[in-house]
């Protein structure tokens, strides 16, 4: 008798939600605008926070040695620099010649530069070590160790200075985005619950002249609440629904303008993030119109 | 309380709405199980608010009122809905359900109470021809004329077979011959041991009936005559 019950209040919601056509529609669009706000800033949230990945990524401490360290000394320090696993993420040796080839290759091969590098006679680079630190908070540590280690004799100079200004921005960007991301988003799921509760209020408002007649009839108050919470939730899930499409469409937009900022395209960091993006739209979505609708019914129903 | 259980017994009811308005005082009333009583009085004479008292809608300020020898203020909130299904209501609006057809209203009754499908579509179909409106199952309400919503409503109230109808100015939105056929069929019911209690201001049909008035008068029973005729004072 209880799922005959469940049953039909669900299917009464639904009669409900198909029925009033436009309202529907205007629930619907004012919930999707709220969830897609929402999800926008936790898109910009997304993006900010690869980018700022990738150019962390970019940034490293190259300690280059003087020519007269051997390979095997440099390893020694390599290894020893390795097992500051907290600090430093990796540690690569470049040596001399890698040095050179990168250079060409950075000059695009120019045959004005081979031929002077030739003239030389020499290999004019040094060896070095680049460290990545796992935080960049962690950089001027890792430089003070080093400068300060026994192996400081061999150490021809750190290009460490000409970094710090990136370092510092960076750190400070990454705080002001985060701040900022929460204030926002914060605030937009405030006014998202405060639209979506006064929509669905209207439409529970234009049934008010039910709720007397079912009571009197002899329904009991949750009878006559759950069509509403069930319609609350249909509004939220199709709501939600329309919100994936809207951002997907947004992060397939603006994936070309993303290209060389983050480390792969931005679709498909999206579409790692698909399955969260839908089941955190959706729970969203539905628990927007489940509350806002038994939340909203209970003045009409004094017994 | 009397010897004979009635149905419907008032003890020394009082109802003040806030903040010192008072709209029945000193009500005492035995109804007994089978009568057809009118309630008529000038507007604002408290005749819906006796009725609500009954339907427990409203609740008394002083006093008691027993169904069936059970008083109402010991009935839980939670139990209400199931108390109102003993009870059937009729009212000068008619209360349907405007988005539900003709059969969709009177099964609603039945739904609340979680009857099976095949019971409603056996008993709702029986008590829409009952009332005279076997044709017009499928039609919304507002494809039916006034004396048809109205039977319609009554065909609500009767389809749990309550022991009481409970009629508030039944025939006030309806024209002569509408009101006539409703209480033709009001009377029709009480004829098979249904108790019906109606409040109303149609002086002709209260006269025709020739059954049980009570007069209200500022909130008390100024007259209660077995074989009453409409008077006001």
């Amino acid at each position: 008798m209880q799922t005959l019950k469940l049953w039909r209040t669900f299917k009464e919601g639904n009669d409900n939600f198909r029925r009033n056509g436009w309202l529907t529609f205007a629930t619907i669009s004012v919930i999707t605008l709220s969830l897609f706000i929402v999800s926008l800033s936790l898109l910009i949230g997304i993006v900010t926070q690869s980018i700022l990945q990738n150019m962390r990524d970019k940034v490293n401490v190259s300690v280059s040695f003087n020519p007269d360290v051997t390979e095997d000394r440099i390893m020694e320090i390599k290894n020893e620099l390795s097992k500051y696993k907290k600090e430093i993420s990796s540690v690569e040796y470049i040596s001399r010649d890698d040095a050179l080839k990168q250079f060409l290759a950075d000059s695009g091969n120019d045959p004005i530069i081979v031929k002077a590098v030739e003239e030389i006679g020499e290999n004019p680079l040094l060896a070095s070590l680049v460290i990545k630190a796992v935080a960049p908070e962690n950089y001027p540590l890792i430089v003070e160790q080093i400068k300060s280690s026994m192996f400081q004799n061999d150490i021809s100079r750190i290009n460490y200075a000409k970094n710090r200004k990136i370092f510092d921005r960076l750190d400070y960007i990454n705080k002001t985005t985060k701040e900022v991301g929460f204030v926002l988003g914060t605030l937009f799921i405030f006014i998202s619950i405060l639209i979506t509760f006064n929509t669905i209020r209207i439409t529970i408002y234009s049934h008010r002249q039910e709720f007397e007649v079912k009571r009197l009839v002899g329904a009991s108050n949750l009878y006559v609440r759950m069509p509403f919470v069930f319609e609350g939730a249909l509004y939220g899930l199709v709501a939600a629904l329309a919100t994936v499409a809207l951002v997907s469409g947004v992060a397939y937009y603006i994936s070309p303008f993303t290209q060389g900022a983050v480390s792969q395209s931005f679709i498909s960091l999206y579409l790692d993030y698909f399955g969260y993006v839908l089941s955190g739209v959706t729970l969203l979505g539905i628990s927007l119109g489940v509350i806002s609708s038994a939340i909203a019914i209970r003045r009409y129903l004094k017994t | 309380m009397p010897d004979i259980q009635p149905i419907i017994y008032f003890e020394n009811v009082a109802k003040t709405f806030p903040p010192d308005h008072a709209v029945l005082e000193d009500i005492n009333l035995t109804i007994q199980a089978g009568e057809f009583l009118s309630i008529v009085g000038a507007s604002g004479a408290g005749k819906s608010t006796l009725l609500k008292l009954i339907y427990a809608e409203e609740e008394p300020t002083a006093g008691e009122i027993y169904f069936n020898g059970r008083p109402l203020s010991r009935i839980n909130r939670k139990h209400l809905p199931f108390f109102r299904r003993n009870i059937g209501t009729v009212f000068q609006d008619f209360k349907l359900l405007p988005e539900r057809t003709a059969f969709e209203n009177v099964a609603y009754a039945l739904e609340v109470d979680g009857k099976s499908t095949e019971e409603i579509n056996q008993e709702v179909p029986e008590i829409l021809e009952i009332v005279g409106l076997g044709g017009k199952t499928r039609k919304f309400p507002r494809q039916l004329s006034g004396g048809e919503q109205q039977r319609v409503s009554l065909a609500r109230a009767l389809v749990h077979r309550p022991k009481v109808i409970i009629a508030d100015e039944p025939t006030g939105n309806l024209d002569p011959v509408s009101s006539s056929d409703l209480i033709q069929l009001l009377l029709e019911i009480n004829s098979f041991g249904t108790t019906v209690l109606m409040a109303t201001h149609n002086k002709n049909i209260v006269d025709k009936i020739g059954r049980r008035v009570i007069v209200l008068n500022n909130g008390r029973i100024a007259h209660d005559h077995n074989k009453g005729k409409y008077v006001l004072n």
